[in-house]
């Protein structure tokens, strides 16, 4: 019988991997004691309430060792892609050359919380004119300006068109800062015309054939320029092998997501869960760790559900979470409200789904390029909300808001009418700052509120 | 009701007209984003004055917006999900270096015709097509003859109705301000109703703006057409003419903005910009340090708010406080 999991504060889990330490526990060449982190400025740790077992001591060491990584990295010859906005396409081709590694600047977007602000980028964001009037990805401008976090990468490619005004303004601004970018167009994925040849993308979206055959044209132009960056060629055939490993990844978070989001219990936190997630976009800069990381999360999971043990009881309220959170805590604080995790779309919906094989690789790329759930109609993504809430039994949305974000204005409502005139559950939407501390009360409240409200529905 | 409406100046007016419809360039009024559609907070003005304007209308056969931004996508899905006018989403890609987006743009126009034509208006014959490519383009070219000798409110009333119409020649304009007043440029987005009383405003405080580089000013007007293209590849010309041409701020790289103002800014005279942004306009709002460094010429950044109008006596002093200084810097 596995012990009843817990959540547990930084200090708990000092002893608690004091003990795992002293019953055997082996660990990677990253691995360590989290403490180490906060000594490193990961202030938020310490406000944070983490899952108990050893996979999930793993998972925080790859998140917050990847800076370091990357770093040993280029020291060993590896060059890296700094790879922007379009949230698990490039990377895919990167990995493709052994030479590269690929990683998001856009992951900037959770320093300032991890670190309490005590990395001073939204300060240096402020003094280069990229005020709070901009989502937190602003955090990468003063990464790139002060160069005390990520390498900073000789190449740099992102997509634009169909994406936000936040990152679009970011990266050019950047890029007026002496970081060339290597754009790439993403065009707004519009609904085929009637007659017109079209084909199903991943994510059960639907585009004009002519739409994918111009991403791929597109990508085209990456792939050459990667080719050139490595000073080697990107065959069909190294794709192909490169879809194949992206889709283990996949394939093993779509396992991780079905246990547990489907358990009657939820065996793994929501907080652990959304970090699983992230590791899809680019596997956390090893995507080797990143298979194994995923394989102990899974088997953790299975063993949990399997003796019906969780971190919520079975009561917790089934709530599908749309866009990432700025505070990372807002996860802890679901669970002590009553709720658990049961789908999300956390803007990259399209780094979960398997890329297609049955394709010629560059096709299949351009496919899952265009299923980005925020290039289309935020209709669309509604629809899709709606689809993924059934399938996971969801009883409950939130629309979380990030902050100063251009699509947040608008895509709350759009969304909150779609899913309560298809599903008529309850909606809500709140904003989660950067560090939610003073507003922890007035969040909690409302979560709570969510919660009761479905219980009610329930009777 | 034939009306189309558009905002955007990468939607070539003479491609509705063309095909028997009626462009009209709205002109957006900040009244009109007080309601529910426009009042998100976040929600640019323009583009709430834009939902709030087009679901409400019973006198458009359809609106054309465009990719260009955000706020405008969301609009569009917004529109789309009520009962107004059909809207019609134009792809005008930001990314410009590949021959393909070009490419794209010629499609989306082709896609557009299609619209239309359900909208009410027919497939125009090719000889339609470059009848009404002519008479836009002279239009324009007598325009730009007029352009130095008259106020920038009647020119930019004045292109206003250019691209609101079916152009007849500009009727005789008034005459320009002062020569002693000091030359200006604007910048950035839109104007709205309201923000033309920025204009008089400038006169008023001793300025002249020499250069309109807002968002439907001098900027964003298409290029000449090349008279044999017309004839041979009218899209290929609208292409070139629009998505070649006009330079802006969603561009990537947004090289163009910067050549195009660098020759405009040398050739007027230029010694000081109103740079003109929206709230929650962010991809004017994140050129603003860039646009100090690269033009060298004092900036005063004038963002607006709901209710902020160009006429407040807050940004009037802020002008006359800016003009002042420029006159004092020119001083010996
Ligand atoms: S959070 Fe939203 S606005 Fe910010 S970079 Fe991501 S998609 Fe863009
Ligand atoms: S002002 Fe800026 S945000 Fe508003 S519609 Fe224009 S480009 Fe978009």
């Amino acid at each position: 019988m596995t012990q009843p999991p817990r959540c547990l504060s930084l200090d708990q889990w000092d002893r608690r991997y004091a003990e795992l330490c002293a019953a055997g526990m082996r660990e990677p060449s990253y691995g360590g004691c989290l403490r180490r982190h906060v000594e490193d400025g990961d202030d938020r740790l310490l406000h944070l309430k983490m899952d108990d077992s050893p996979a999930a001591l793993r998972l925080w060491n790859f998140l917050l060792s990847e800076e370091d990584r990357l770093r040993e990295a280029q020291a060993s010859g590896k060059r890296l892609v700094g790879a922007m906005k379009d949230l698990g396409t490039v990377p895919v081709m990167v990995y493709a050359l052994d030479n590269l590694i690929a990683f998001y600047p856009d992951g900037a977007w959770w320093l300032p919380c991890i670190m309490e602000h005590g990395d001073g980028l939204l300060r240096i964001a402020d003094s280069l004119g990229v005020d709070d009037s901009f989502c937190p990805v602003r955090a990468m401008l003063g990464a790139f300006e002060n160069e005390a976090h990520f390498p900073i990468p000789e190449l740099l490619v992102s997509s634009v068109g169909a994406t936000c005004d936040d990152f679009s303004a970011i990266a050019q601004r950047l890029e007026a800062m002496g970081h060339p970018i290597f754009w790439w167009e993403i065009p707004h994925r519009r609904p085929p015309e009637p007659d017109e040849p079209s084909v199903l993308l991943p994510g059960m979206f639907r585009a004009a054939q002519s739409q994918v055959a111009f991403v791929q044209s597109e990508l085209e132009r990456v792939r050459r320029r990667l080719e050139e960056y490595a000073g080697k060629s990107l065959s069909d055939d190294d794709l192909s092998a490169g879809i194949h490993r992206a889709n283990l990844v996949r394939r093993k978070l779509a396992t991780l997501r079905e246990i547990v989001f489907k358990a009657a219990r939820a065996p793994l936190p929501s907080l652990e869960m959304l970090v699983a997630e992230m590791l899809a976009i680019h596997f956390c800069s090893d995507q080797y760790e990143c298979l194994v990381v995923l394989d102990e999360l899974i088997a953790e999971a299975g063993r949990r559900a399997v003796d019906d043990v969780g971190v919520t009881d079975e009561e917790a309220v089934r709530v599908f979470w749309v866009n990432p959170v700025a505070d990372l805590r807002v996860m802890n604080l679901l669970e002590d409200a009553g709720g658990r995790i049961c789908g999300t779309e956390y803007l990259f919906s399209h780094a979960l789904d398997l890329l297609p094989q049955h394709v010629p690789p560059m096709e299949a790329l351009a496919r899952a390029a265009l299923a980005d759930p925020m290039v289309g109609s935020a209709r669309d993504r509604a629809a899709r909300v709606c689809r993924d809430m059934r399938a996971f039994g969801a009883e409950a949305l939130v629309v979380s808001r990030i902050p100063g974000a251009s699509h947040c204005a608008m895509e709350g409502p759009l969304i909150r009418d779609v899913v309560r005139r298809e599903l008529g559950v309850p909606v809500l939407e709140i904003e989660v700052p950067t560090l939610i501390d003073t507003m922890t009360p007035t969040l909690q409240t409302r979560l709570e509120a969510l919660v009761e409200t479905v219980k009610r529905g329930r009777v | 009701m034939n009306d189309v409406a558009y905002l955007s100046p990468f939607v070539p007016p003479e491609w509705i007209a063309a095909h028997g419809l009626r462009p009209r360039w709205l002109r957006l009024s900040r009244a009109e984003q007080a309601t529910d559609a426009g009042a998100h907070r976040g929600v640019c003005p323009c583009a709430g004055a834009l939902m709030e304007r087009v679901h409400r209308a019973g006198d458009l056969a359809g609106v054309v917006l465009t990719t260009v931004c955000d706020q405008m996508r969301y609009a569009a899905a917004w529109l789309d999900a009520q009962s107004g006018p059909p809207v019609f989403l134009l792809n005008v890609p930001s990314t410009w270096e590949s021959p393909e987006t070009a490419r794209l743009y010629a499609d989306e126009l082709r896609r557009l015709g299609r619209f239309l034509v359900k909208l009410g208006g027919h497939a125009p014959t090719e000889k339609e097509v470059v009848a009404t490519l002519r008479r836009y383009d002279q239009a324009r070219a007598a325009l730009r003859a007029e352009c130095l000798s008259v106020s920038a409110r009647d020119y930019a009333l004045v292109l206003d109705r250019l691209a609101g119409h079916a152009p007849s020649p500009p009727a005789p304009l008034p005459k320009g301000e002062g020569r002693n007043a000091i030359p200006l440029a604007l910048l950035g987005g839109p104007l709205l109703e309201e923000d033309f009383e920025l204009l008089d405003m400038v006169v008023e405080a001793g300025g002249r703006i020499v250069l309109d580089a807002s968002q439907g000013g001098e900027r964003t007007l298409p290029a000449v057409f090349d008279e044999m293209r017309v004839s041979s590849d009218p899209v290929g010309e609208l292409t070139r003419a629009y998505f070649g041409t006009i330079p802006d701020v969603f561009r990537r790289p947004n090289t163009g903005l910067y050549d195009w103002l660098g020759r405009r800014l040398r050739a007027t005279g230029v010694r000081g910009i109103l740079f003109w942004r929206h709230v929650f306009c962010d991809l004017w709002h994140a050129e603003l340090p860039r646009i100090r460094e690269a033009t060298g010429l004092p900036v005063l950044d004038l963002d607006t708010t709901e209710g902020d109008a160009g006429s407040t006596p807050r940004m009037f002093s802020r002008v006359e406080s800016f003009l002042e200084m420029l006159r004092e810097s020119a001083i010996p």
